[in-house]
């Protein structure tokens, strides 16, 4: 097991080098200038854009860039944005924010997907399966934007339940609207692959056996069927978190959070090459770090599995 | 005998909801079992033995429902009763033992968590007192080390032991009644027996009835003292086991009892066997001296169309650590050859490394060391990609499981076309002539060649599959179980149709299986393997006759019903 993880570990060196070589290459080949996209329209005297290109490295090759980039990232410095703080710092500030944000989408989707979905696959064909099968239809075809504006125009406008943005302060009550937003899609994709599963399970020979060992259906239900069920799912929901810090950016945008996304988005904006290449290192490494968690977890519920 | 019977099933009728239709699969089933005997329930599949069974204990699959008739359990009617009464019933009262040990048990919750569900389910024990109870049961149950399997999960069992843990669930509860569902139908012939055996001991001690569900007439007539013999959901005869066994009166018994393996007379088999033996050596030198003058690779081998020599397969296993590997030896050290024209047999339980060698032999897998020779041709050396076609021609498999050897999405016509165009052998007219051929031998309307898998029988599947494996002519069959996984009644269809075209075609086949009991309707030559190791080599007669080795010996014993004296 221990040779396991130290495999996986080792094994992310390459794919951390590989994309962030990548997103180096994307970022020089974007088109615009970065520095004037940092002085607007204004003209930049040749002096200042030497001085700016140099201290930025921009005066030289891509690939030469990229090893400058690793060298200091090795120790730590993640170089400077264009406004002039380290990029360590405002990663530091944005991720807790969208980690926050995102672990609150998961439980959400979790919860109310698994519910949901045990009991549309326990009552297959019913009223209430056919309509999860219907509202997830529905979830997975609009475009989340929508229910993000829907729900800041009823919940913050109209209603005045919850402030129509977040803000500066990114407390866990000013996150949940957007972390149901952001966990829509998913919980629609939670419910229909539980319901599945039940299903599935409902009909196995050894559910057959637990109900003729005399056990109540709630029983047969909870022990045999829904735990065998979430095997799937558990797998799901892992690899799922790592999209939901990747995929705030809409939600960030909608609900002006200062997080991990909105960090992405402006940088890119500004092709602020440091920047970019942090944030996207961070989410890679978000995604190594999650697939790996999701397959020890895979094993700890499913004892057949063994890795060595 | 007692007079107030256990258990009284009276004109049951079962149906399934197939579209708007209510199609009977149990149709007017009378049965009565008295506490404390065995009776056993003996039919094809399909013939509705499983579906009564779970009827009594209201666990029918999918729309199953009874829509008729009753069924008292000591005296109280429960059929229609509501689900209360029956769940009151289940495990306390009535048992089951299932039929497939590998899908049986939740594959996530320890062995001994699964018993002790039974235990307070029924709140026969409490506390502390569960864990030391189920230790007892799997005790009980033949499980050596109790304690520690008792905290092991399924996937650590092997199949015998997976079962012992079903036995042990079954009775955890003292139920009145057991059922057993073909409990040792996919086990080993020889576990099947200890198991049998140990069941036996068991349900006389504790004195409970059983309710044996079997397709196995020899098994059923050892184990149990009244026989109901079902057929497309009616019971068509029942009464003392020896008695239909030897005074069958419906035909359907007649030819189930003629048809068992186990049962069939001994010397009417080997003068048929000689008779097959004697024209398919004829038509077998005729084959070999036609491919000696159109093939260039093969065709000097004399009598012996295959010769194994020396054949060891060693697969190397991942351990605790990567640098430390485990060596499996699978196969060591077998060598047979295989006359023109005859059947050799290659039994032995599974593990022994018997499929292994039927792959190494193909060609599928490369041997450790040691050489298959293909009519004098070492087939290790036959590398180019027309050498190898042309050996593929000339050898052809025939699989164990009829239902996965054959591409769902292919229709009967395109699996059976499908190697004559990777051989691109004719033109389309010609394919077509040649399936019909193919169909027409195997005994197939060819209105089969439009249908896909799923729309047949596993006999007939496995008629398919027979079909495409003579296709392209060859000189050798290997059949890997080919007839394992079928029906006593399809089995003895199979096992005629392979000597026929065997005696036709002149084939040579290498047959593998687990089961000795068919072996002597096909087989000329044994090969007995026990783990990897040829044990005992020798003729069927000398094999049946007088086996030389304690492991043959077993093997023998462990056929069911074999000791049974019939009145022919």
């Amino acid at each position: 097991m221990a040779w396991y993880i130290g495999r996986r570990i080792l094994q992310a060196i390459p794919v951390l080098l590989g994309s962030t070589l990548l997103i180096y290459a994307m970022v020089f080949a974007m088109p615009g200038d970065p520095i004037v996209a940092l002085f607007g329209e204004k003209p930049v005297s040749e002096a200042v854009r030497s001085q700016i290109e140099q201290q930025y490295n921009l005066d030289k090759p891509f690939f030469v860039q990229w090893l400058l980039f690793l060298g200091n990232a090795a120790q730590g410095d993640l170089g400077m944005s264009f406004s002039g703080r380290p990029v360590s710092e405002l990663l530091a500030e944005t991720i807790p924010v969208t980690f926050k944000l995102a672990l609150m989408a998961l439980v959400i989707e979790a919860v109310l997907g698994i519910i949901a979905g045990f009991y549309a696959g326990l009552k297959r064909g019913g009223i209430f399966d056919s309509t999860m099968l219907v509202t997830s239809l529905l979830v997975i075809a609009v475009p989340i934007f929508v229910f993000g504006f829907v729900m800041q125009l009823t919940f913050g406008v109209k209603l005045g339940w919850a402030p129509v943005t977040v803000g500066g302060d990114a407390s866990w009550d000013r996150l949940i609207i957007p972390a149901f937003v952001l966990g829509l899609v998913s919980f629609a994709y939670v419910l229909r692959l539980t319901r599945t599963s039940v299903v599935e399970n409902l009909t196995a020979d050894h559910v057959r056996t637990a109900r003729a060992k005399g056990l109540t259906d709630g029983q047969v239900n909870r022990r045999h069927v829904l735990r065998n069920s979430l095997i799937p799912v558990v797998t799901y929901l892992g690899a799922d978190l790592g999209t939901l810090m990747a995929g705030a950016i809409v939600t960030e945008g909608i609900f002006n959070i200062p997080g991990l996304g909105n960090l992405a988005f402006r940088a890119i904006q500004q092709k602020e090459g440091p920047t970019i290449v942090s944030v996207v290192t961070v989410m890679v490494l978000i995604y190594v770090v999650m697939s790996l968690i999701v397959d020890l977890l895979y094993a700890w519920l499913d004892p057949r599995i063994r890795y060595a | 005998m007692n007079p107030t019977p256990l258990l009284e099933i009276e004109d049951l009728r079962v149906a399934f909801r197939q579209g708007k239709q209510d199609v009977e699969a149990v149709r007017g089933v009378n049965l009565t079992v008295y506490p404390g005997q065995t009776v056993a329930i003996v039919g094809e599949s399909g013939s509705g033995k499983s579906t009564t069974a779970h009827a009594v204990i209201d666990l029918l699959p999918g729309t199953g429902r009874v829509t008729g008739g009753s069924i008292r359990f000591d005296g109280r009617e429960i059929a229609g009763q509501g689900k209360k009464v029956v769940r009151a019933l289940r495990g306390s009262q009535i048992g089951l033992v299932p039929q497939d040990p590998m899908s049986n048990l939740n594959p996530l919750v320890k062995v001994g968590r699964q018993i002790a569900e039974v235990l307070v389910a029924n709140d026969v024990a409490k506390g502390k007192d569960v864990d030391r109870r189920v230790v007892e049961l799997l005790e009980e149950a033949g499980l050596p080390n109790a304690e520690q399997r008792a905290k092991q999960y399924p996937h650590e069992f092997s199949g015998g032991m997976r079962q012992r843990a079903l036995i042990a669930m079954g009775l955890a509860a003292r139920p009145r009644l057991l059922i057993a569902d073909e409990p040792t139908s996919a086990l080993d012939v020889t576990v099947q027996k200890q198991i049998l055996d140990h069941l036996d001991v068991l349900t006389d001690d504790l004195g409970v009835a059983v309710l044996l569900i079997t397709h196995d007439l020899g098994l059923a007539a050892e184990r149990a003292d009244h026989l109901v013999v079902m057929y497309k959901g009616q019971v068509v005869e029942s009464g003392p086991a020896l008695e239909i066994l030897q005074n069958p009166q419906h035909p359907y018994s007649k030819r189930l009892i003629s048809s068992a393996p186990s049962l069939a007379s001994q010397r009417l088999l080997a003068q048929q066997r000689a008779e097959v033996r004697e024209q398919a050596q004829e038509a077998a030198e005729e084959l070999a001296e036609e491919v000696a003058h159109t093939d260039a690779e093969f065709g000097g081998g004399g009598d012996y169309v295959v010769e194994a020599e020396h054949l060891t397969k060693v697969f190397t296993l991942p351990g605790t650590a990567p640098w430390r590997k485990e060596d499996f030896v699978a196969v060591d050290d077998v060598s047979f050859r295989l006359r023109r024209g005859t059947t050799t047999a290659i039994v032995g339980e599974s593990g022994s490394g018997k499929s292994t060698v039927a792959r190494m032999v193909l060609d599928l897998l490369k041997p450790t060391s040691g050489t298959v020779r293909f009519d004098g041709v070492d087939i290790s050396t036959l590398r180019s990609k027309q050498q190898q076609l042309a050996l593929r021609r000339q050898m052809q498999p025939v699989f164990q499981n009829p239902y996965a050897s054959l591409d769902p999405q292919y229709s009967i016509y395109r699996a059976i076309e499908e190697p004559l165009a990777t051989h691109k052998i004719g033109s389309k007219a010609e394919r077509e002539a040649r399936i019909r051929e193919l169909l027409d031998k195997v005994s197939l309307p060819w209105s089969v060649s439009r249908r896909f898998p799923n729309e047949l029988s596993g006999g007939q599947r496995q008629r398919v599959a027979i079909a495409r494996a003579l296709a392209l002519q060859p000189e050798v069959v290997i059949l890997d179980e080919a007839v394992s996984a079928l029906d006593v009644l399809v089995q003895a269809q199979i096992l005629s149709l392979l000597a026929e075209l065997q005696s036709e075609l002149g084939l040579s086949y290498l047959f593998i299986t687990h089961d000795l009991a068919v072996v002597r309707q096909i087989a000329d030559d044994v090969l007995v393997m026990e783990k990897g190791r040829v044990v005992e080599q020798a003729s069927v007669e000398e094999v049946y006759g007088s086996p030389q080795q304690e492991y043959t010996r077993r093997l023998l014993d462990a056929i069911p019903g074999g000791s049974i004296e019939l009145s022919r």
